[in-house]
């Protein structure tokens, strides 16, 4: 099979666009492993001491792991009511699919702040003890990252053959079965993307967190702001590093994990 | 304002009781008000404090040197919120369930939030429950509510590799050698606050002079903004900023890094305050804590380990200037505090939107 030839301009658009996204991972990296005082670009030498004081930090470790634990939580519930809802705008003919639709995806439309802000004030008048919690920020991020799981998974649903299903229940499936063994494995690749894109969204959400998070529980990202602003140390950019890292791990390990899923169903098909 | 605190006695105790028959929903808060201190340790039997304070760094010292000890003195735990700004989140949960029971603030914030209802205690209340404050300068109540515990003075740090020699004058800022190379902070940064009044006061007839200080400051562009002060040490290391408006100690801090810089105290004597307040509805058990909490924050051993780490000055008389500063002729005696005075947070309040559009506008953002 010969490549087909792209054409000069789009490839250096394509560079570009690639450097583009690719600067401020490659700023932050350098910026932690300074060996000045401040954080500041280009690095005055390099060292790992920002790496060490960010590994010895009590405050940055527990933000980390609590951002970490957090986003795993997120992206659970964002995933199975993301792919529902997917599902359903996908399916029903409900009147007003449209709009329902775009109400579904209005928190990401919406500035971060003032979702945040709404919830704030929305937990505060009901009175639910929400307030300022964890559950009530982990509430605040599944309403922030479902609608990327209902991106994904409507897109996946779009490309999606509907009479591979019927012909599954054509030949006897229930509905549940007809769904787990064909519809399923159809849109997991969407899934698997909305999944990862929920769990960065919220290791890496800021604006709603601003106003939710807890009193003794602080994620990583308003850990790093409180760092900036008090101190302006490279701290900041060393936690960078590690939520850069934990971000690349795991789209790498789910990419494995697909992969080796897909091995294991061709070896079973031989 | 000022309220007289009692200790509750029979009478008030059965007036307290037909009172909460009345009006049940505002028992809690009718008892928080005669809530009273005297310095003593006491058991909070695992109550809960909720306070509103600065994270990063600042939170980890204080929490070593402060709250650790006091959890543990007290019997109780301290919930430690770092989620700047309290504003919104006192005006949302309004005065009658306050957001935190002790909040750490910067003047202008706080002047909006007393300004938006009645949520602290009075300075003169604060005053009457938490025996160290009566060691304290007489600016540290400027704010007619909650106590003043650490100050710094505005300064311009600037560097000394330049031409020019020294600054000694708030008007070196304008100085043609420094054209390009000034730096200062956001419309939302206390600083930038600081300098309008300051530079009001400069070029026009007082701080109010509000037009004075517009032209002045039109004057001295183009300037760099940051948003933060450690970030604008980090401009004056790297040469891109000559001079900045600055505080003491952070801008000391630097030099102390071998940076050559220094700074210069305007001369008109400004200072950058840490004020705590106590809200007036936090629970009984709530506000003892508060006062408990603000006396140890006024103590002299916590000042004196406080300004040792960050170079603050402390407001009261009886802690002593850290070593750094009292090398460089710091004292901490009346004759050194005469000076200094709070700029009026009240009025640039109240002409808040004003100069922040009005600045944005000279900034070009």
């Amino acid at each position: 099979m010969t490549e087909r030839a792209i054409p000069w301009p789009m490839m250096a658009l394509a560079v570009v666009g690639f450097a583009y996204m690719l600067l401020p991972i490659f700023v932050v990296v350098l910026a932690g492993l300074t060996a000045g005082e401040f954080l500041t670009f280009p690095p005055e030498g390099l060292s790992l001491r920002w790496v060490a004081a960010f590994l010895q930090s009590e405050k940055y470790l527990s933000a980390f792991f609590f951002s970490f634990r957090l986003a795993l939580m997120t992206m659970v519930v964002a995933t199975i009511l993301g792919t529902a809802a997917a599902l359903f705008l996908a399916r029903s003919d409900v009147v007003g699919k449209a709009a329902l639709r775009a109400f579904f995806l209005s928190p990401v439309v919406l500035p971060g702040v003032v979702v945040g802000f709404a919830l704030f004030a929305f937990f505060i008048y009901s009175g639910m003890g929400l307030s300022r919690t964890i559950w009530g920020l982990w509430i605040g991020h599944i309403l922030y990252s479902t609608p990327y799981v209902i991106g994904t998974v409507g897109a996946a649903l779009a490309a999606y053959d509907d009479s591979l299903e019927e012909a599954a229940r054509s030949l006897g499936a229930s509905p549940w079965r007809a769904f787990r063994k064909v519809t399923l494995p159809n849109i997991s690749q969407g899934i698997q993307a909305g999944s990862i894109f929920a769990f960065i969204v919220s290791f890496g959400q800021f604006e709603v967190s601003l106003f939710l998070s807890a009193p003794n529980a602080e994620p990583l990202p308003i850990a790093m702001y409180n760092s900036l602003r008090y101190q302006f140390d490279p701290s900041a950019a060393a936690a960078g590093i590690f939520a850069i890292t934990l971000v690349i791990a795991s789209v790498l390990l789910t990419n494995r994990l697909v992969n080796i899923r897909r091995l294991l169903e061709r070896q079973q098909g031989q | 304002m000022t309220r007289k605190l009692i200790t509750p006695t029979r009478r008030t105790l059965l007036k307290g009781g037909a009172a909460a028959a009345l009006s049940a929903p505002f028992i809690n808060h009718a008892w928080a008000q005669d809530v009273t201190y005297d310095g003593e340790v006491f058991d909070a039997g695992g109550a809960t404090l909720n306070i509103g304070e600065w994270g990063g760094g600042w939170e980890e010292f204080v929490r070593a040197a402060l709250v650790d000890q006091f959890e543990e003195d007290f019997n109780c735990t301290v919930n430690w919120d770092s989620s700047f700004p309290w504003f919104p989140k006192f005006v949302t949960q309004g005065p009658q369930d306050p957001v935190f029971d002790i909040c750490n603030w910067n003047l202008p914030n706080l002047t909006q939030t007393k300004q938006a209802g009645d949520y602290f205690l009075t300075t003169d209340e604060v005053r009457e429950n938490v025996p160290n404050a009566a060691n304290c300068w007489e600016f540290a109540f400027a704010s007619g509510t909650g106590i003043t515990w650490a100050y710094m003075p505005y300064v311009y740090a600037y560097r000394t590799d330049i031409e020019g020699g020294p600054v000694d004058s708030f008007r070196a800022f304008w100085e043609e050698r420094f054209a390009g190379k000034r730096g200062t902070y956001g419309t939302e940064n206390g600083l930038m606050h600081a300098f309008f009044m300051a530079t009001a006061r400069e070029f026009g007839e007082d701080q109010y002079d509000m037009q004075a200080a517009f032209a002045a400051l039109e004057e001295a562009m183009p300037m760099k903004v940051s948003e933060f002060t450690f970030n604008m040490l980090s401009l004056i290391e790297r040469g891109e900023v000559d001079i900045a408006v600055h505080i003491e100690g952070e801008a000391l801090s630097l030099q102390r890094k071998g940076v050559p810089m220094d700074v210069w105290l305007w001369d008109s004597r400004p200072i950058l305050t840490q004020t705590k307040t106590i809200s007036r509805y936090a629970d009984p058990m709530q506000k003892r804590l508060a006062f408990a909490l603000m006396n140890r924050t006024l103590s002299p051993e916590f000042l004196n380990a406080f300004g040792d780490e960050f170079l603050w000055r402390p407001t009261n008389s009886e802690a002593r200037i850290t070593q750094v500063l009292a090398e460089a002729g710091v004292e901490n005696t009346p004759e050194a505090v005469e000076a200094f005075w709070v700029p009026d947070w009240d009025f640039f309040v109240e002409n808040k939107l004003e100069i922040t559009d009005r600045l944005n506008r000279i900034f070009g953002l």
